[in-house]
């Protein structure tokens, strides 16, 4: 053997290694190669099996399906052409016409919700594939009724000044924020999604930590929130998209009972990003949230130790385990405030000062603590 | 009329430039170059009077052979004025071992870098890179632009520290006057029959591969025709620095493991890394990354909006399964 052989990793006499074993036959002629897809993400199955155990199927029927799929039996098409949307007749919210509700969750919303949904279906990408930072309309049309039905049933959330949310283009949605688990964020987005015209899916930029969680970093990128790095936000925002934004970040969830609703520490970043985009920022309240598991102490030394970002102790937490942490069915009053119009008075270079960032944060912070104490 | 050589085209993508190339009227002489011996796909293009195809087997990593290469009369007299790098990639690739700490992939980007600059004729250089380069953050899919920050920390994944060297050779030349560099990084390339390459957790034979439960990161793809699109674009342009480029397509792992027949199987990411660890002090770093590397856990797309402004480049190929005249599904790519 050669020494260049040896270096290539190659057996005297080899010849040419094939890379993998020698390929099947070619796609049948006359057909289009991509008729036939039987293949899918294992989230969107298990939402299907989900849905199929609420329907009230067998498992052994379920299971003879997926079978049957796996054998190329049923299959569905693959989707990348989507289809030709005349934009100039696009109907008006009323106008949509409505299918008979198709399964279980469809049935947990109302004509209006579904009317959205309808709706919202042209600016999502088309099924079975994915946009840039994860997100499928399938995961999207599956979770919604959920987070509908927490909405209007559990967290009775009322809603006001809706107005200020700009129907289309880029803008920066800043909230305060609270509650152990991020249902404020999820509940401002169904609330913006059903009070905007056309309806707007706003994309909440989440804590890296997130990313780190097994299956929720999966869930969360498939139902649109997004993980907040510089890349991800500019991306977002030069797409046009609404951007939900949370300043006070970890320490806004683990602050105790003793200082709810008082507004922590900012971060910056959303108003140089909003600076450079040149994006209103639109400040808004969320009531409710830090009542939904008020936290009398955090063990911090345990938080280290677990890797976590806090260890509370709430009133029902660590008593009744898991179940401790899920939230109290506490009424969430929502009230968005008037656009702060940062790009009439900067330019997108302002971005590169410091202290007027600095200075600006602090200023759409006192703007959400000023609707905060106006509300409650 | 640009007159090229192409580096390692005896492999998958190299092969896949040279025959693109070959068909494009713009281009006059092509000189190809490989570890191996020309692969008969080349034989059609030897014909001709005078020829305007040429092969030649060389070892990539060595100096002496590089020298001897670029001073020839045939290099001359084939009036070379561009060079496409297309470091390795294919399964021979895989069992590199390191010179020193400069593995051979590195060891070649160098020797080629070193001789385009030194020689007279050549004014551009077009770097087939890797997207694999940049440090990603948690989640399940990050939206990455040229700008966003390279994986320089000191225990990159042992795959993957070649191409960020390469990468670094390559950057710092963006700026040289004389020779233009348009440095192309690329996610995963996957072509017809279920071929891929690039993607540390996928490259290499066919055959299941563990990822960590609950993590199901989103891959940028592009099939192999685009990828060659995309170096034919580079060579007529006048555009010098990194592209990103990307395919139509983003797809989770899982569902990319299942298409390319590497079945991904999720194990708790605990065992994962207790084995990972466990292994990687018995036998060494790799298996560690290869079993819980930052790419079976968190995804990225590729922002190419420069590609597209730069280079006028944009996918035209479809990736998908179709089925096959035998009633089975494979991966294919078609044009859109």
């Amino acid at each position: 053997m050669s020494k260049f052989d040896e270096r290539i990793g190659r057996a005297p006499g080899d010849g040419k290694k094939p890379d993998i074993e020698p390929p099947s036959p070619g796609p049948a002629l006359g057909s289009d190669p991509f008729e036939a897809l039987n293949d899918g993400d294992p989230l969107e199955e298990w939402l299907d099996a989900a849905e199929r155990l609420l329907k009230g199927k067998t498992a052994s029927g379920a299971s003879q399906e997926s079978a049957a799929a796996g054998a190329g039996a049923a299959v569905r098409e693959f989707p990348h052409t989507p289809p030709v949307v005349d934009l100039d007749e696009e109907p008006a919210l009323s106008e949509i016409e409505l299918p008979p509700p198709a399964g279980v969750l469809e049935r947990m919303l109302d004509a209006n919700a579904r009317r959205r949904l309808e709706a919202l279906a042209e600016d999502l990408p088309a099924e079975g594939s994915y946009d840039h930072f994860g997100l499928s309309a399938k995961a999207v049309r599956s979770a919604f009724p959920l987070l509908y039905t927490l909405y209007r049933l559990y967290f009775r959330v009322r809603s006001e000044g809706h107005q200020h949310i700009p129907s289309d283009g880029a803008a920066v949605l800043v909230a305060n924020h609270g509650g152990l688990l991020p249902f404020d964020g999820a509940m401002a987005a169904v609330d913006i999604f059903l009070h905007t015209d056309p309806p707007r899916l706003a994309r909440a930029i989440v804590d890296l930590w997130a990313g780190t969680l097994p299956f929720v970093n999966v869930f969360f990128a498939r139902v649109g929130q997004v993980i907040g790095t510089h890349e991800n936000f500019t991306a977002l925002l030069g797409e046009g998209n609404l951007v939900l934004t949370f300043p006070e970040g970890i320490d806004g969830i683990r602050k105790p009972i003793n200082q709810r609703y008082q507004l922590q520490h900012f971060h910056v970043g959303f108003v140089e990003h909003a600076l450079r985009a040149q994006a209103p920022i639109v400040p808004f309240a969320i009531l409710g949230s830090d009542d939904q598991a008020p936290i009398l102490y955090d063990v911090k030394p345990l938080a280290r130790w677990l890797g976590l970002p806090v260890a509370p102790i709430t009133p029902t937490f660590p008593w009744f385990g898991p179940l401790g942490l899920l939230p109290y069915p506490v009424n969430y009053r929502i009230v968005y405030g008037e656009p702060i119009q940062l790009h009439e008075r900067f330019e997108p270079d302002a971005a590169e000062d410091a202290r007027l960032v600095h200075e600006l944060s602090a200023q759409v912070r006192r703007t959400v603590q000023r609707l905060v104490d106006r509300s409650r | 009329m640009r007159n090229v050589l192409v580096t390692h085209s005896d492999e998958p993508l190299g092969r896949r430039v040279v025959k693109l190339l070959w068909h494009d009227e713009r281009i006059g002489n092509i000189f190809a170059l490989g570890a191996d011996a020309a692969p008969r796909a080349f034989d059609t293009f030897r014909a001709g009077d005078p020829p305007r195809f040429a092969y030649a087997r060389i070892d990539l990593a060595r100096h002496r052979p590089m020298s001897d290469f670029f001073h020839s009369s045939q290099f001359r007299e084939l009036e070379i004025d561009t060079v496409i790098h297309v470091p390795q990639h294919g399964v021979a690739s895989e069992g590199l071992p390191l010179a020193g700490n400069v593995s051979s992939r590195a060891g070649e980007a160098r020797l080629v870098l070193e001789h385009a600059l030194a020689t007279r004729s050549i004014r551009s250089l077009v770097v087939v890179g890797s997207a694999f380069v940049y440090r990603l953050a948690p989640g399940n899919a990050n939206h990455l632009s040229e700008s966003s920050e390279l994986d320089l920390g000191p225990d990159p994944a042992p795959g993957l520290r070649p191409w960020i060297d390469c990468d670094m050779l390559f950057h710092g030349e963006i700026g040289n006057p004389r020779l233009r560099v348009a440095l192309l990084r690329l996610p995963t390339v996957v072509a017809s029959g279920g071929y891929v390459y690039l993607h540390p957790g996928l490259a290499g034979r066919a055959g299941p591969r563990l990822r960590p439960l609950g993590f199901d990161p989103l891959c940028a793809v592009i099939s192999d025709k685009d990828a060659a699109r995309a170096v034919q674009a580079a060579i007529h342009s006048d555009a010098a620095g990194a592209f990103n480029l990307s395919g139509r397509e983003a797809i989770p792992l899982s569902v990319l493991g299942r298409w390319t027949r590497r079945p991904c199987l999720p194990v708790p990411g605990l065992l994962l890394r207790a084995a990972g660890a466990g292994l990687g002090r018995l036998l060494g770093n790799p298996l560690r990354d290869l079993l819980d590397g930052p790419h079976l856990r968190y995804g990225f797309t590729l922002d190419t909006s420069r590609a597209e402004r730069e280079l006028g480049f944009q996918p035209q190929y479809r990736i998908g399964l179709a089925r096959t005249g035998d009633g089975g599904l494979r991966l294919e790519t078609a044009r859109a």
